[in-house]
């Protein structure tokens, strides 16, 4: 027994590779290594800088350029196994933590890696897009239902199967990286995303699967109402124009007060091979409310007006399940240059790496109305009406949540003059339907962006 | 490799270049250049009709006046009328037995010595005076003292603080709602604002000798009713006996004897118009009839002027729910309900004297309330000029507009013109109200291309008026003169010189509780006492307001003159 131990830990050691995580875009450039101590130091950096002209109907958009991103990356692998990432970002002049995570991972012996991560970095099924570094991506933003549908980076720990035909990610997480919150707990993440590829060749893959995530929203507010104090927990949703220039995003956005827990569900494809890409990503979010109406009925039990009847309260002041949804299909045609390539452990796209043209394009949606069927909207107001008119009571029983809803159409055209840098043109066309915004309907932006990666 | 830096570095700049030197028009929320390109829905035919009832620079006498006078009473209206403003101002509520009041508060505390009277809850008197009632034949109700208790309970459980629905109207005449205002403003104090007998000892020492006598009034200025301030608008004023106690004597109707008071408060009151009935909460009882018919006497110190009344629903909790309903029947009692009583008389001034209450525009309904504003739609349809009242906080309270921007703008007009208004009434901002500013060039001329009537509150200053009339861009031209800026002829009594004058007018009507510096501005700058003013509402035609009072009366003369 004893002796098929060593054998087994052997085997490990001698299969293990360092399954890379998503973190650098490419190789970088600085590397130091002490080979007798087994260790890899190395130091990348990035910087984007974006342009943005935007052209819209009535609401106006601040055209101009920006520093979009600048970071230091860095990373540390001891041995074949152990892998350290952590990069820091500076865009905007202001300083911030990204990714930071440890990494062990094997192969076995079926060539399949086994990878656990634990540290800050992106949720499983916070959307293939996010998966993707933005360095990587061949659009100038990633599409607009990831940045309002998905989940970015959380502190947690995950474990990580891949396999030529099989990826499976899951993990645990916790909401607040610091654990910075005024009341309530630091919330719990469930996630997943689960594949199953019929090819994960370098340049020949296609994938199809599902995501789901779980999450019980811990961190809120102590809401005060005459006198009663209760935890009050609000989820944003929202996304800016596809833009890091003017990210305001009152196009598309809204603000669920007393959420309690938001499941994911999420569905994929990507095909690559040497000339042509495809992707494409459905998410469906679901957003559950919970609140002590009980002891703000309680609480607002103050004078003869009062509301008499816990049940006439919460008809007033109504909370229902929210749901949103969001898709998006992206396509690329290489016209000349460096092969597209597939990166077959995060099972994500890679962006160019090397001399290339390509010409892009995407269409994405994402709803954030969840609108109640013969409800008012007020515009002068900004407030949903139950009974369809307009009434004194503030309390009018209304659910509706008008986030809007954006059609995105965007075509593009990206330049790589090597590994390191490439230029970028988008044009997207914004097709809007929100309530709060009812003189906008269609917005137009064209983005360049000039990026080094080293 | 360097070549390569050198195009990605021209890339960029030109990039960077190319999008910061882009048109400066879409660099910030520009609200006048909004409220230029927005659609504005624009009144209907039928509602401008209804709008050209109403005088052009009507001044409205809010409350009659807050300055001058102890507010919405007996001297506020009468003065204003004297003064020659075109509108007595109030706001309705009404009592407990139904009485339409025109009282702002929604408690009494501030105009009335209600605190000193009756303490914070139901009236001590008030099981006495169950005993005292009687029906109009004049045999007592003599109601069981079991029912006497439990509807004494009732009340109890009804109560809110000072809230004039406590109150049943004979017991508000006890009140005095004039002594508060010498006490407050004692420069301003008059000695005939306060009352001098004390009502309720009066009242209590009748009962030891007559169960059944009425109480006993204060005698003089009170809370008053809607049907008191049409009076003075007809240039009335109160009938009063010899100890200076107005006279208006009441009864349980004929119809409930035999009804116990629980029987007669378990039933809600209603209000049927044109076939339609509105119900109101069980806690108003209209059991009580009160006999106007000797309850005023003509004014002797009336100078013929006969404004209009101008009158405001408030929000829900401070009303009957057929309020609407109520008021149109007192219109109707009054013969003040166009509806059904069209005026034939169509100049708004005659002989120097004001004539807006004898034409169709004797009415002017207003309201913050949108409930109010839905229910009058039911009630009137749009039929009797109707003016919302804009107000704004943040954060945005109950019917506040929460966007005083030009689509938020847009949005109430459509919303109010959908529900038969016919007039904006904003805020205006500056010394002494100190008001959020929602009457900006662009707010009216979002109005103005609405083809709505703006009558902007309150304008109590000087600088208040000659800004919004006129100085506001002290000539210099501006993207809202196609609309807003207006030449006037000189007239025998304007004093500007030159033969006209042509400036921004952002009004069309103004609330003032100086009625005399708006009616003196108006006259000297020739809004007022012209025969060829532009028709804002008409361009291409003339207003003709030449017979209006071309003087304007001293204000506190006009106080003596009237009795204080």
């Amino acid at each position: 027994m004893k002796n098929s131990k060593y054998i087994l830990m052997s085997a490990l050691a001698a299969m293990a590779l360092s399954a890379t995580a998503q973190d650098f875009d490419n190789d970088p450039t600085l590397n130091i290594e002490n080979k007798e101590n087994k260790v890899k130091f190395t130091v990348g950096a990035r910087f984007m800088a974006d342009a943005a002209l935007y052209n819209t109907e009535f609401t106006p958009l601040h055209s101009g350029a920006t520093i979009s991103d600048a970071r230091i990356r860095t990373s540390m692998a001891y041995g074949q196994n152990w892998y350290f990432y952590a990069d820091f970002g500076f865009g905007g002049g202001k300083f911030s933590q990204k990714n930071i995570f440890l990494q062990y991972s094997a192969k076995d012996g079926n060539d399949a890696t086994h990878a656990v991560k634990v540290g800050y970095y992106n949720d499983p099924a916070g959307t293939m897009a996010a998966q993707t570094s933005l360095g990587a991506y061949h659009f100038i933003s990633r599409p607009g239902m990831a940045t309002s549908l998905g989940e970015g980076r959380e502190l947690g720990a995950t474990y990580k199967y891949s396999s030529n035909n099989v990826f499976l990610y899951q993990g645990v997480f916790t909401e607040s990286a610091y654990n910075r919150i005024d009341a309530g707990y630091n919330g719990l993440t469930l996630s997943g995303r689960w594949l199953y590829r019929q090819a994960s060749e370098a340049n020949n893959a296609f994938h199809v699967g599902v995501s789901a995530r779980y999450s019980k929203l811990g961190g809120g507010e102590e809401y005060t109402t005459k006198g009663a104090t209760v935890l009050k927990k609000t989820l944003s949703l929202g996304q800016p124009l596809e833009t890091y220039v003017d990210q305001n995003n009152r196009f598309s956005s809204c603000v669920l007060p007393w959420a309690n827990e938001v499941i994911d569900l999420g569905a994929e494809a990507l095909f690559v091979n040497p000339d042509f890409f495809i992707r494409a990503e459905y998410k469906h979010k679901i957003v559950t409310k919970h609140r002590d109406s009980y002891r703000i009925f309680i609480a607002q039990q103050d004078n003869i007006d009062g509301w008499g009847d816990p049940d006439v309260w919460e008809n007033a002041n109504k909370i229902r399940t929210n749901h949103f949804n969001g898709a998006y299909v992206e396509a690329g045609y290489k016209i000349f240059g460096k092969d597209y390539t597939y990166n077959k452990h995060d099972a994500v796209l890679n962006g160019l790496n090397g001399k290339s043209l390509e010409i892009v394009g995407r269409f994405n949606f994402t709803g954030l109305n969840d609108l109640t069927k013969g409800e008012y909207y007020s515009v002068g107001r900004d407030q949903y009406y139950a009974e369809g008119y307009m009434v004194d009571w503030p309390a009018t029983g209304a659910t509706s949540v008008g986030g809007g809803d954006i059609y995105s159409t965007t075509v593009g055209l990206n330049y790589a003059f090597n590994k390191y840098a490439q230029v970028m043109l988008n044009y997207t066309w914004h097709h809007i339907n929100i309530d709060r915004l009812p003189h906008d309907k269609n917005v137009h932006s064209v983005q360049a962006r000039v990026q080094f990666t080293f | 490799m360097n070549k390569q830096f050198v195009k990605i570095g021209i890339l960029g700049l030109a990039a960077a270049f190319a999008m910061t030197s882009c048109s400066d028009e879409q660099q910030f929320t520009d609200y006048n250049k909004q409220a230029k390109d927005i659609d504005v829905q624009v009144l209907n035919p039928e509602l401008a009709k209804v709008r050209d009832y109403v005088p052009l620079y009507a001044v409205i006498a809010h409350r009659g006046s807050t300055y001058w006078t102890p507010e919405e009473t007996e001297a506020s209206w009468r003065w204003a009328r004297e003064m020659g403003a075109d509108y007595l101002e109030s706001d309705l509520q009404a009592t407990k037995d139904g009485v339409v009041l025109s009282l702002h508060d929604d408690n009494l505390k501030r105009t009335t010595n209600i605190q000193s009277t009756f303490s914070d809850q139901v009236p001590n008197i008030r099981k006495a005076f169950y005993r005292s009632l009687t029906y109009e034949d004049g045999t007592p109700c003599n109601f069981s003292e079991e029912d006497i208790e439990t509807q004494y309970n009732n009340d109890l459980g009804n109560y809110y603080s000072y809230y004039p629905r406590n109150y049943y109207y004979a017991e508000l005449l006890m009140l005095d709602a004039g002594s508060w205002f010498n006490e407050d403003t004692p420069e301003l104090a008059r000695a005939n604002f306060a009352s001098t007998n004390d009502p309720l000892k009066e009242t209590q020492d009748a009962w030891r000798t007559n169960p059944h006598a009425q109480v006993s009034y204060s005698n003089d200025l009170y809370i008053s009713a809607l049907a008191d301030q049409i009076a003075y608008a007809e240039g009335k004023k109160l009938n009063r006996d010899s100890k200076g106690r107005r006279i208006l004597p009441y009864h349980v109707k004929n119809s409930l004897k035999g009804k116990s008071l629980l029987e007669i408060c378990g039933t809600a009151p209603s209000t049927t118009v044109e076939g339609k009935t509105y119900t109101a909460q069980s806690r108003y009882m209209d059991f009580l009839v009160y006999d106007f018919s000797n309850a005023y006497v003509n004014d002797p110190s009336d100078t013929g002027n006969r404004p209009g009344i101008y009158i405001e629903f408030k929000e829900s909790w401070a009303q009957p729910k057929d309020m609407e309903a109520r008021v149109y029947q007192e219109l109707d009692k009054w013969g003040w309900n166009i509806i059904t009583k069209p005026a034939t008389d169509t100049e708004f001034y005659r002989n120097g004297k004001v004539n807006v209450g004898n034409t169709n525009g004797k009415v002017i309904l207003q309201t913050f309330s949108f409930d109010a504003v839905d229910r009058a739609y039911q009630v009137y349809k749009g039929r009797i000029p109707m003016c919302y009242l804009l107000w704004t906080s943040s954060p945005a309270y109950a019917t506040d507009i929460a966007y005083d921007t030009p689509t938020g703008v847009a949005d109430f007009i459509k919303y109010m013109q959908d529900r038969g208004c016919h007039i904006i009434g904003p805020a205006i901002s500056g010394a002494p109200n100190n008001y959020p500013e929602m009457n900006c060039p662009w707010q009216a001329y979002m109005v103005r291309r609405a083809g709505m009537i703006n009558h902007p509150y309150s304008f109590d200053s000087q600088a208040q008026i000659t800004k919004y009339m006129g100085y506001w861009n002290y000539g210099f031209t501006t993207e809202f003169d196609d609309l807003m800026k207006l030449t006037i002829p000189k007239t025998s009594v304007s004093t500007f010189p030159g033969e006209s004058a042509t400036w921004p007018i952002y009004m069309d009507g103004c609330f003032t509780n100086h009625s005399e510096m708006n009616l003196q501005y108006m006259l000297d700058n020739g809004m007022r006492c012209n025969a060829k003013l532009p028709n804002p509402f008409h361009p291409g035609t003339y207003y003709d307001n030449s017979q209006a009072p071309s003087t304007v009366p001293d204000a506190q003369e006009t106080l003596k003159h009237i009795g204080y």
